[in-house]
């Protein structure tokens, strides 16, 4: 794999990566990449694909509210909060 | 001379109760972050399930822009990271949306125009942020809420056009009873995209313009864009293609910090979620929301009931208003006098009060009761205002009001002769002067006699009474 696609791979995974983790990965998800194209020789022409090999039927609930017993908690996992806001450094 | 090509990106907040991979309540102008739980904050190990009620929506509006259903509506996750996604991907539709290929065909004042619709795909919204100085506050209320994306082909071409294709769109979302369609809240918003190109030569480069939360921001953004592009070209500068917004204060839009790579949202299939495979029952529940679209039942008001072209406009505005116009004709009322009555003095004392039809004391079978005294002559025309304002004031029937205000006209025979006599009786000058011949004093006759009843002896039936006594004596 081009060292460019993997760093570009990497930002859009929010990873920094070193000079080093990038030589070492590019070999290993070089090989990755590698069992892809091998898959793509498979001729799946006329073939519906499968997006769910065990989700055969519909599956939707009714339009009812459940009150959400976990909001207080989840606030609370932020590491920063201002009343019930969570708290991030601007990002405009 | 110039051709633009504008297509719309509408997005619509659905009017579902719950969020639409979870039990959330969907809800605006909650307290923060109270509607929230481990599906619509990405935690590990959840498992999203759709919305019956949102998917139903979703096909129902794909049905009124005629598309072609899925038969197998597919979700996606478009992977991406802001803070207003918590999850990092947005839940959404890529390669089989829930409907393709529609059209609309919009009535651009005396031509048609056909629009045809891309694609209508169900998703999630994100949150909400407030830019705060050095910190950004979130709220994921309207995190994982059903939102409906609906994209056209470039063929408007012009801010206008598109201003009356969002009206289009606006009307018939609410009268589907999908979205409420208020765009200065956000629940329906609009992107455009637009190219401007000479003229057999297709497409220019496109411009994306966010931020137009009216449907006259649409119109005036597009006609500053339009006629920016046009004016890059007279000078054969090249048109960037970038994302711009629209600026409501300076009246122009502005270049977005463009990014230099493109857009790379790795879609993939959404594992947890089965694509959806619409089964007759469900089509059926389909088909029972597809209500009489606006277009077609202002073609019906016209031929129905023979409604000028702003007497339909308004009525039609609004479903509710077209149904309490039809409800009022079908108890009685006039067609004309209801659409007239609903156009002046109604509007008038709603927009008075503050309040919505609906909610107002005002019903089909009181408007159609009192349009029935009027025309039927037991009221006359001032009277029956003053009911109205009795009406709105009281929450009364007309019947009841005219009963307790003895206001109902004087029509009975036998009781204005008595009343002319008596009006002879006071007045044996003007009297003798009708007598010799002389009807100037009939009318000043005429007039107290209205006097001593308060106006509400018939004026053509005291008038003539008058005439025959004077006339008999003689
Ligand atoms: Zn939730």
């Amino acid at each position: 794999m081009e060292l460019k696609e993997l760093y570009v791979t990497a930002s859009l995974a929010q990873l920094d990566l070193s000079d080093e983790e990038a030589e070492t990965l590019s070999a290993l998800v070089g090989q990755m990449v590698e069992y892809f194209s091998t898959m793509r020789e498979i001729d799946v022409e006329n073939l519906e694909p499968t997006t769910h090999a065990l989700l055969k039927t519909n599956r939707v609930r009714e339009d009812a509210v459940v009150e959400s017993a976990a909001a207080d908690t989840l606030v609370g996992n932020a590491p920063e909060s201002e009343g019930r806001f969570i708290v991030i450094p601007n990002v405009l | 001379m110039y051709q633009a090509f504008v297509g719309l990106e509408i997005h619509v907040q659905l009017l579902t109760k719950s969020k639409v991979f979870c039990g959330c309540r969907a809800a605006f102008g909650d307290e923060p972050n109270t509607n929230v739980c481990p599906v619509c904050m990405g935690y590990p190990g959840v498992l999203p399930t759709l919305n019956r009620q949102a998917i139903v929506q979703a096909y129902l509006v794909a049905r009124a822009l005629d598309c072609e259903l899925s038969e197998s509506a597919v979700f996606e996750r478009k992977n991406y990271f802001y803070p207003d996604l918590p999850k990092n991907y947005q839940i959404s539709q890529l390669g089989s949306p829930v409907g393709r290929n529609g059209r609309v065909d919009l009535d651009l004042g005396g031509s048609r125009r056909r629009v045809p619709i891309r694609e209508v795909h169900l998703e999630e919204d994100a949150g909400k942020m407030i830019h705060a100085g050095d910190v950004s506050l979130l709220d994921y209320n309207r995190a994982g809420t059903p939102l409906l994306e609906i994209v056209t082909e470039p063929v408007l071409e012009r801010g206008e056009e598109a201003e009356l294709f969002l009206q289009y769109f606006r009307r018939m979302v609410r009268y589907l009873g999908v979205c409420d369609g208020n765009m200065e809240e956000g629940s329906l918003r609009c992107d455009a995209n637009v190219s401007v190109n000479r003229p057999g030569k297709g497409l220019g480069s496109k411009v994306e313009i966010k931020n137009m939360n009216s449907s006259r921001f649409v119109k005036k953004a597009l006609a500053f864009e339009i006629a920016r592009q046009s004016g890059l070209l007279d000078r054969g500068a090249p048109v960037a293609q970038e994302t711009r917004l629209w600026n409501e204060n300076r009246d122009l839009t502005e270049a977005m910090r463009s990014k230099e790579e493109a857009d790379d949202y790795r879609y993939f299939p959404e594992p947890d979620l089965p694509p959806f495979k619409p089964d007759a029952a469900f089509l059926l529940d389909v088909e029972k929301g597809l209500v009489e679209l606006p277009s077609a039942r202002r073609e019906r008001l016209v031929a129905e009931y023979g409604l000028g072209p702003d007497q339909v406009d308004f009525i039609i505005d609004e479903k509710s208003r077209a149904d309490f116009f039809e409800r009022t004709v079908a108890l009685g009322a006039d067609p004309l006098a209801a659409a007239s009555w609903l156009g002046s003095d109604v509007k008038r004392l709603l927009n008075r009060e503050g309040v919505e039809l609906a909610e107002s004391p005002l019903t089909p079978e009181r408007l159609a009761g009192l349009l029935v005294l009027l025309a039927s002559g037991r009221i006359h025309g001032k009277i029956a205002k003053q009911v109205l304002e009795v009406l709105f004031a009281e929450g009364k029937d007309p019947e009841t009001i005219i009963r307790e205000r003895a206001w109902e006209q004087l029509i009975d025979a036998g009781a204005i002769a008595k009343l002319v006599d008596e009006a002879i009786d006071a007045n044996e000058k003007a009297a003798a002067q009708i007598r010799a011949g002389d009807e100037k004093p009939v009318g000043f006759l005429v007039g107290e006699i209205m006097k001593a009843t308060s106006g509400r002896a018939e004026p053509q039936l005291v008038r003539s009474v008058l005439k025959e006594r004077l006339a008999k004596s003689r």
